[in-house]
């Protein structure tokens, strides 16, 4: 039994992929408590989602790819605070609206760069491919954004709770509110090589939704979701070493449903 | 079943922050009140930017320490009056004063609760973190709150919900949820309470706390309610009227309440 856990560890890929996972997990799980509570997840799909023509266009001007997804995340989600600001356009149908037209400009980038084979992995996650350079720039990326969610902890809590009293304590909803839309962009091009582009929605979404189901604070929430994030990612990565069909970011995504699912079945309705 | 941070990993997460500087939200205000506590000359508003005036060229002034209502038929403009109050509605016109400056987010000197609160459903908070926002107020940005616990369980106990410190806020029922508020108030030391309608959603048993609270205090504060029930208006030192967008304020038996002579 310890052979199974222990065969792969000796694999330099495998370690390195664990790594991506324990640092891409924790990173997404404790975001995602605030995108799960402060119901974002359509505006994390969009980020997620523009991280494609962002690492496309990157490539057809021949600059790092983390800058390239990191600006096509940013330019999104100004662009739908931009088309929100007019009356007439509700943020919802504005994100819809910038969402669909990135990804399209993704595709569109990608016949251009004549090269599909190239990309499946940014669209359906390789993180058994990610190098020494990836991991030191998920690490930098968890480190900023857990930091940076310490810091403003009860800021964020208490906007993400009750704007109004935020407002009238002169604690800025609206500036915490892009400061958390800028720390899911970068949280999400972090973690792209792990499950995705399609798929990094769930790892903001699916470990928060079991957290919300368990924790009774905001910190245990994100304790849980942290858990079912490590849980999931590792569970996957071996799921995907065993099973050679097995893609690993389907697989991360797959066990980190589980214990939500189950969660779900024996938590007791509200 | 929860999941509780082991006491290690409390302390790691705790350490960095005593280090980074305290920058508070709202400007410090140390000077007692003292004479006016509101002064409002010629205002208008609106309750949005480019609706139609709720009131017009209203002059109205409340001293401090005054339990003041605000009466008028729905639709008639008090939660506006409130909000440009609590600095959340800019005027359009006119000059108002909230002790000594105009009103402005980030003052803890006020406090204002609405007639409806707009939390964020379902969201994981328990009622002693709840009050304890209400000292955020003296925090400011990127410390947490170590001390002020005393207070907390004070203003639990005043408003007689020290059993339920632990409940989920959306479990609370109405009442309880504005006693809670009436305490975050009180914790954050608020000078001016702009309250919309305390007792909407209260029973007989809330209420009477509440009331208790509010109108047998001292001096303490000013307290500065929207309320259409008449048989309020017995305990209140000064009656605003709000009538087809014009105020006019009336002084209602003075010396009838039991806490005038205090």
């Amino acid at each position: 039994m310890l052979e199974v856990i222990r065969e792969p560890l000796t694999e330099a890929f495998f370690v390195r992929a664990l790594w991506a996972v324990v640092l891409g997990g924790l990173t997404c799980a404790c975001l995602g408590a605030y995108v799960v509570l402060r119901r974002m997840a359509f505006v994390s799909t969009a980020l997620t989602h523009s991280i494609l023509p962002g690492v496309v266009g990157a490539m057809l001007l021949g600059i790092s790819p983390y800058l390239g997804a990191l600006a096509a995340a940013l330019l999104t989600a100004a662009g739908a605070a931009w088309l929100s600001a007019r009356k007439g356009t509700s943020e919802d149908s504005a994100i819809g609206v910038m969402l669909s037209v990135m990804f399209a400009a993704g595709i569109a980038m990608m016949q251009l760069a004549h090269s599909w084979r190239d990309f499946t992995g940014l669209l359906f996650g390789s993180v058994v491919s990610v190098g020494p350079q990836d991991i030191a720039i998920i690490a930098v990326t968890a480190f900023v954004v857990l930091a940076s969610l310490r810091i403003l902890h009860k800021e964020m809590e208490l906007a993400s709770f009750d704007e109004e009293y935020a407002r009238l304590l002169g604690a800025k909803p609206a500036l915490l509110r892009a400061i958390l839309l800028g720390l899911v962009a970068l949280g999400a091009v972090a973690c792209v090589r792990l499950v995705g582009a399609l798929l990094t929605t769930a790892l903001f979404v699916i470990p928060a939704a079991l957290g919300v189901l368990l924790g009774r604070t905001l910190p245990q929430v994100m304790g849980w979701a942290v858990a079912c994030a490590l849980l999931g990612g590792i569970g996957g990565l071996y799921l995907s070493y065993y099973l050679a069909w097995m893609p690993s970011g389907a697989a991360i995504v797959l066990c980190c449903a589980l214990p939500y699912l189950a969660a779900r079945i024996f938590t007791p309705r509200r | 079943m929860s999941l509780i941070f082991p006491p290690w990993l409390q302390r790691v997460n705790d350490a960095p922050l005593e280090l980074l500087p305290t920058l508070p939200y709202a400007s410090v205000e140390k000077a007692p009140c003292q004479g006016i506590a509101v002064q409002a000359t010629d205002l208008s508003a609106s309750a949005r930017p480019d609706g139609h005036l709720a009131f017009e060229q209203a002059t109205f002034e409340i001293p401090c320490g005054c339990r003041a209502a605000l009466i008028g038929p729905n639709g008639s403009g008090k939660s506006t009056v409130l909000r440009v109050l609590a600095g959340l509605i800019k005027p359009r016109l006119g000059k108002v004063q909230v002790l000594g400056s105009p009103p402005a987010l980030g003052r803890s000197r006020v406090a204002y609760l609405s007639q409806r609160p707009t939390f964020t459903e379902n969201f994981p908070l328990q009622l002693r973190r709840l009050v304890q926002m209400g000292t955020y107020a003296h925090h400011g940005w990127f410390e947490e709150c170590h001390h002020g616990n005393q207070g907390v369980d004070r203003a639990l106990d005043l408003m007689g919900l020290t059993d339920l410190a632990d409940r989920p806020v959306h479990t609370l029922s109405g009442g309880q949820l504005q006693r809670g508020l009436l305490a975050r108030a009180t914790v954050q030391g608020a000078e001016i309470l702009l309250l919309d309608e305390p007792f909407a959603a209260l029973d007989q048993a809330s209420r009477d706390i509440v009331e208790k609270f509010l109108f047998d205090q001292g001096h303490a504060f000013t307290v500065i309610m929207a309320t259409h029930d008449p048989a309020d208006s017995r305990r209140f030192d000064r009656i605003l009227e709000i009538k087809n967008g014009a105020i006019t304020t009336s002084h209602s038996c003075a010396g009838h309440g039991p806490h005038h002579h205090a």
